[in-house]
């Protein structure tokens, strides 16, 4: 391990080597008394106003010994400390801390003055409440803990930091609260952060194939939120939250299933409502991934399904196109997808346009040219609509939407139950951090099903979710 | 060996991927999609020389635009020695697939029902594909000239017909609605009796919006109506049931809830309206059976035939001779139904099924007597509304 | 996955899993020979089974499994073969609801007749049900038994305003002959107890639970009971010619003219649980199997995927011979299943008892 010399230049020289990209910049500043000072810093990671207000001009009129604790004594920074090993004092600089070094003096110091651009503080655009808190955490870590600490002020927080990423280095806080979080799930979490071997980490999405129990599933297995204060919600219940450097999106875990059919607003509108809404989300996810699927085994298999007057209006409807039934709605359906994923991309502006062509000229021009039919396309746009009723299991419900139409276009009605059997059978074997997936339903949770589908008022939800197995129980008095 | 395991469920994954896919694509394992079907609203049954004619109604949707649906149909007719013989000439004709899952109508000829119907309905029985709560009809003439008759008030006959065996129509006793279900159970039951709804059409005659070249003469259109019921016996047809004896098989159901019937008031006609219905047929053995037909209806005085004063519009109350004249006219016409049935042989109350039900005993006893032998009376009440 | 199943899930799985493969032909077979007095042999066999049910749970107590109760009292190498038999005897079992299932999706789930490879995904399904150990089945009994009985209810409310009651009158016209031939063709349809028995030491055991259990299938019996009621009542004497009874009886809906076919939402649920149901004899001999030879996990994953196979190609071969098959199994074999589903149980309870 190499450390800082007396000599200046020499330290300054091998740091610098550590260190050889361009924008690592050196300041040297000379004393009143004549002792020779050497500024090492990132040039854009590093408030050079502090810089100068904190460390330079108080030491300019430094007349003490060549000692690090007397010069630290003079530096007004709250934040500084020694350092002699120059592969730290290295990544300290790469972090946006300045290193100050001496002549005659084998110490350098870390002072605190880096100055990482943030955004505002803003509403997530993914978990937005009419009702309750608009915050949302953003990339900035600090920003973050603090978010967290304002809500959770209690000793028991406990945020363990963890790095990950060989090159990254990105922080990694585990967030959880003594005493109500089950030790082993916090263990868990901490050995499978610790396990992780990978050069960079440039989201938190990356930790959550390595934190769940079936990495190569496609069943979600952790949970993920952009607002603070689900995130301490979820902490409260006993559950362990992961935030990381960079990321605005939180993880937590254990995950269940049902925690995507609540909602921040449940907690503020009163109870009955919040069971329609969520039986409402539910309705409308069922029917958002079975939609396509009955349409086309109906048409294909079992004419049955339909009511005759609506199954003559589509047989009129779908007289002359020139695909089956099924590979018809595969087109629509790939069509909302593309549409989908070049609206989430585009430019807003362009986005609009895009609308009125998706719209217009893909809709309503395809329907009149009679390449698709008004059903297909009534069903696939109530279909993506209704997908979005859950929005944080997009990525797992567009999957099972289009797996259910092809194994209705291929086997019929059976197929999808079938499948539907399979889906149910995997779902309730699955479990993380020993809280099954499908719980409350299966196993049957009877005190954790008053927030499930249904939402009793709060004042009857006085202990803690069963499956959590919190150690500490009792949550309302 | 572990190796290949521990791979083996990715594997097993794409295989069975390119397996959907390939059923998506190719799905042609015998199937018989939307395309290719035709969907047969209602048949028709005949009796030939030869053996069958089935006349099949097949909806036709409309594609002339294409934003909506259609509802027309055409008929096309096949010969053959049964109704399956028939059924797949059809097919042969239109190169659709027949699919009687929504077949909704069965008509028969006059002809055909003079012998055991279910020689040929049992094709409709066996079809695990042919929803048996579809009805059954006689009609007058044929059923190929019911089915290819151009309605008056909708685009196809068979689903103008259907609308005659609405459950209003049933409330108005009007009309007796059977299903090939509640057919075949009171067939294959002990009573092996039942009844059908009788069609007529009837030319209604009206002018074309604008006459032109192509169209010179007024436009043929038919209604239809199945006041009367043909009744049947192990199958065959034995006696048809005027309006009257309809309305009071009905009422003897207890099904009558908004239906009309005349009555007099001196020489004067008046029409009560039935708010409440209850009837019954009950059988009892005292010195030999005896089958008691009673009915209680509470009635309205819904018009007369002369012109009445203001007073009498506003009043509620029906006269206590009206209400005499409607009990005797409704026992002359139970007692003409009982008539009717007994003398053709069928037995319309189900006697036998209610003696079976009761003792198995006194069934083995008087089951071929029944229903001639049971001594019939008759308690109708006639109630007005407060 | 290695938690045991609950009593609770036990209790859904007699009271809501065990009754669902009782009503497709069941009741059509029964009505063909007991006619209105289907009752009366469904009741008898429900009564036996319940005391065989009875009889196994108060087995549990000693919370062995099957293998290990046997082995105790009679040594290994008899709990070896009653174990081979048994398991045998429950995979021959299983052809019954397979082959029922197989005619029901084809007829229920399709227009026309389809191609025998439409049935193919079933076999599939079975595979991956067949490589899950019995336990991991607890958690989907769960979900089950809610499916069950909503969609039970649904048929039952849209079945009742076609019903004729007085159709099921007069007890005891098919007389002592139609009552025994009834009592004898439903044994084929009664096996929960052997089912049961290869669930020993899977669950946790609860005081009272043989008690509670048997009130479950009695419960369960009182549903199907109530079916098979609705579904003479409905049919009366046609009923011998309704296959696939519980997708029969709600179509005279008067809403469905309107609504189209609602009442598929309810029969579905019911074939969601079905096929669970069909295939749990056979995954309850895989387990009989494992516990009898120490299974790796590696062969037991082998034997289920070999019996879904065997299935498979059992289902081609009988494809147009089901009734055949269904007649060997309700004649000549027919004593296979109360010798295995009230006799084995009875005896177990009895070493229970002694060991």
């Amino acid at each position: 391990m190499k450390c800082v010399t007396g000599d200046l230049e020499g330290s300054k020289a091998a740091l610098k080597k550590l260190l050889p990209a361009g924008d690592i910049l050196t300041f040297d500043f000379v004393s009143e008394s004549g002792m020779r000072f050497s500024c090492v810093f990132a040039d854009p990671l590093t408030d050079k106003d502090l810089l100068g207000e904190q460390v330079v001009s108080p030491l300019l009129h430094y007349d003490g010994p060549a000692r690090a604790e007397d010069v630290m004594h003079k530096l007004t920074s709250p934040e500084q400390r020694s350092e002699r090993a120059l592969d730290k004092l290295a990544e300290e600089v790469l972090t946006g801390n300045p290193v100050l070094l001496f002549a005659d003096m084998d110490t350098a110091v870390i002072v605190g003055t880096k100055r990482i651009p943030v955004r505002a503080i803003a509403e997530p655009s993914t978990d937005v409440a009419v009702k309750g808190p608009r915050e949302g955490f953003i990339e900035d870590f600090k920003t973050n803990t603090s978010l967290v600490r304002r809500r959770l002020r209690t000793p028991e927080l406990r945020i363990d930091l963890l790095e990950v990423g060989r090159r990254s280095r990105t922080a990694v806080a585990v967030c959880y609260l003594e005493g109500t979080t089950k030790r082993e799930i916090v263990e868990k979490v901490k050995e499978r952060i610790k396990k992780i071997d990978i050069d960079i980490v440039a989201d938190s999405s990356y930790l959550t194939h390595f934190l769940s129990s079936r990495p190569y599933s496609l069943v979600k297995q952790v949970g993920t939120t952009e607002k603070p204060d689900i995130f301490c919600a979820k902490i409260a219940e006993g559950r362990v939250g992961i935030l990381v450097d960079g990321s605005p999106i939180a993880l937590t875990v254990p995950y269940l299933l049902v925690e995507d059919f609540q909602s921040s607003e449940d907690y503020f509108v009163p109870p009955h409502r919040a069971t329609f809404t969520r039986l409402l989300r539910l309705f409308a996810l069922l029917a958002a991934i079975y939609l396509p699927a009955y349409y086309v085994s109906a048409q294909l298999f079992r004419l049955q399904l339909f009511p005759v007057r609506l199954l003559l209006t589509i047989s009129g409807a779908i007289r002359d196109i020139p695909f089956s039934p099924s590979l018809e709605m595969l087109l629509v359906l790939l069509v909302l997808e593309t549409l989908n994923e070049a609206s989430v991309r585009m430019p807003k502006y362009v986005g609009m346009a895009l609308s009125v062509v998706g719209a217009l000229v893909l809709g309503e021009t395809a329907v009149s040219a009679g390449f698709v039919s008004t059903p297909a396309i009534i069903i696939v746009a109530f279909s993506g609509i209704g997908l979005y009723a859950v929005p944080n299991l997009i990525e797992q419900t567009s999957v099972l939407r289009l797996a259910m139409l092809l194994i209705a276009g291929s086997v019929g009605t059976y197929g999808v139950l079938l499948a539907t059997a399979f889906v149910l059978l995997y779902l309730v074997t699955t479990e993380n951090y020993g809280a099954p997936l499908f719980a409350p339903f299966a196993p049957v949770v009877g005190r954790d099903l008053k927030d499930s589908i249904v939402k009793y008022h709060l004042q009857s939800m006085k202990l803690r979710p069963e499956t959590l197995k919190s150690p500490n129980r009792r949550r309302l008095g | 060996m572990k190796k290949f395991l521990k791979t083996l469920p990715s594997k097993l994954w794409i295989l069975l991927f390119a397996a959907v896919i390939f059923t998506f694509f190719s799905n042609d394992f015998g199937l018989v999609d939307i395309q290719k079907t035709a969907i047969i609203l209602a048949a028709g049954i005949d009796r030939t020389e030869q053996g069958f004619s089935v006349t099949a109604q097949i909806a036709v949707p409309d594609s002339s635009d294409r934003t909506k649906g259609g509802t027309s149909s055409v008929n096309i007719e096949a010969e053959g020695a049964t109704v399956s013989d028939c059924i797949s000439r059809i097919y042969s004709k239109t190169g659709w697939v027949p699919k009687l899952v929504f077949c909704n109508l069965i008509v028969m000829g006059e002809e055909a029902v003079k012998e055991d119907v279910v020689s040929y309905l049992n094709y409709f029985l066996r079809n695990e594909y042919m929803p048996d709560s579809c009805l059954l009809a006689v009609c007058a003439g044929t059923a190929h000239e019911l089915l290819v008759s151009e309605s008056a008030i909708d685009d196809s006959s068979s689903i103008a017909v259907t609308k005659l065996f609405s459950e209003e129509a049933k409330k108005s006793g009007k009309v007796l609605v059977t299903s090939l279900k509640d057919f075949a159970i009171g067939y294959y039951g002990v009573s092996e009796s039942g009844y059908l709804p009788f069609v007529r059409m009837t030319e209604q005659v009206h002018a074309g919006e604008k006459k032109d070249e192509t169209r010179p003469e007024e436009e043929r259109r038919m209604i239809y109506s199945a006041e009367e019921t043909a009744i049947f016996s192990h199958g065959r047809m034995v006696a048809l049931l005027p309006r009257e004896q309809t309305l009071a098989f009905s009422m003897l159901q207890g099904n009558v809830f908004a239906g009309t019937f005349n009555a007099r008031d001196g020489d004067e006609p008046v029409t009560l309206s039935v708010l409440t219905n209850d009837g019954g047929v009950k059988l009892s053995f005292s010195r030999g059976p005896r089958v008691e037909f009673s009915l209680d209806l509470r009635v309205r005085l819904c018009c007369r035939g002369l012109a009445a004063s203001m007073d009498d519009i506003a009043g509620d109350e029906v006269k206590g001779e009206i209400l005499a004249s409607a009990e005797e006219i409704l026992s002359g016409y139970v007692r003409d139904l009982y008539e009717t049935a007994t003398e053709s042989g069928c037995d319309l109350f189900h006697l036998r099924r209610d003696l079976y039900r009761s003792s198995l005993s006194r069934y083995a006893e008087w089951k071929e007597a029944l229903p001639a032998a049971a001594v019939p009376s008759y308690r109708v009440r006639v109630h007005s509304t407060k | 996955m290695n938690e045991k199943i609950s009593s609770r899930q036990l209790y859904f799985f007699l009271a809501c899993v065990a009754p669902v493969g009782k009503l497709v032909f069941l009741p059509t077979e029964l009505a063909k020979y007991a006619k209105n007095d289907l009752l009366l042999p469904l009741l008898v066999q429900f009564a036996l089974q319940a005391a065989a049910v009875f009889c196994v749970l108060l087995a549990a107590r000693r919370e062995q499994s099957f293998y290990d109760l046997v082995a105790d009292m009679g040594g290994a190498f008899t709990a070896k073969v009653l174990s081979v038999l048994l398991a045998l005897f429950l995979a021959f079992a299983t052809l019954l609801p397979i082959l029922e299932q197989k005619t029901f999706v084809q007829s229920v789930f399709y227009d026309t007749l389809p191609s025998i490879l439409s049935f193919a995904p079933y076999f599939l399904f079975a595979a991956y049900v067949l490589t899950h150990p019995l336990p991991a089945l607890g958690r989907i009994w769960d979900v089950l038994a809610p499916i069950f009985l909503v969609g039970m209810a649904g048929i039952l409310i849209l079945s009742f305003g076609a019903c004729d009651f007085g159709a099921l009158l007069p007890v005891g016209a098919a007389g002592a002959k139609g009552f025994g031939r009834g009592v004898m063709l439903a044994s084929s349809w009664f096996f929960d107890a052997a089912v049961l028995l290869s669930l020993l030491g899977k669950f946790r055991y609860r005081r009272g639970m043989a008690w509670k259990g048997t009130l479950a299938y009695v419960a369960g019996g009182a549903i199907v009971l109530l079916f098979f009621a609705v579904f003479y009542a409905v049919f009366a004497e046609t009923a011998m010619n309704q296959l696939f009874a519980f997708a029969k009886t709600s179509k005279y809906f008067a809403g469905i003219t309107v609504l189209g076919r609602i009442d598929y939402l309810f029969i579905f649920a019911l074939a969601i649980v079905m096929a669970y149901a069909s295939v749990l004899p056979a995954q309850a001999g895989v387990s009989l199997l494992s516990d009898a030879f120490s299974h790796p996990k590696y062969l037991s994953l082998i034997l289920g995927i070999s019996l879904a196979v065997l299935y498979f190609i059992l289902s081609l071969l009988l494809d147009y011979r089901f009734g055949q098959a269904v007649n060997l199994i309700n004649g000549p074999l027919f004593w296979l299943f109360p010798l295995f589903s009230v006799l084995l149980p009875a005896a177990t309870a009895l070493v229970g008892r002694k060991a």
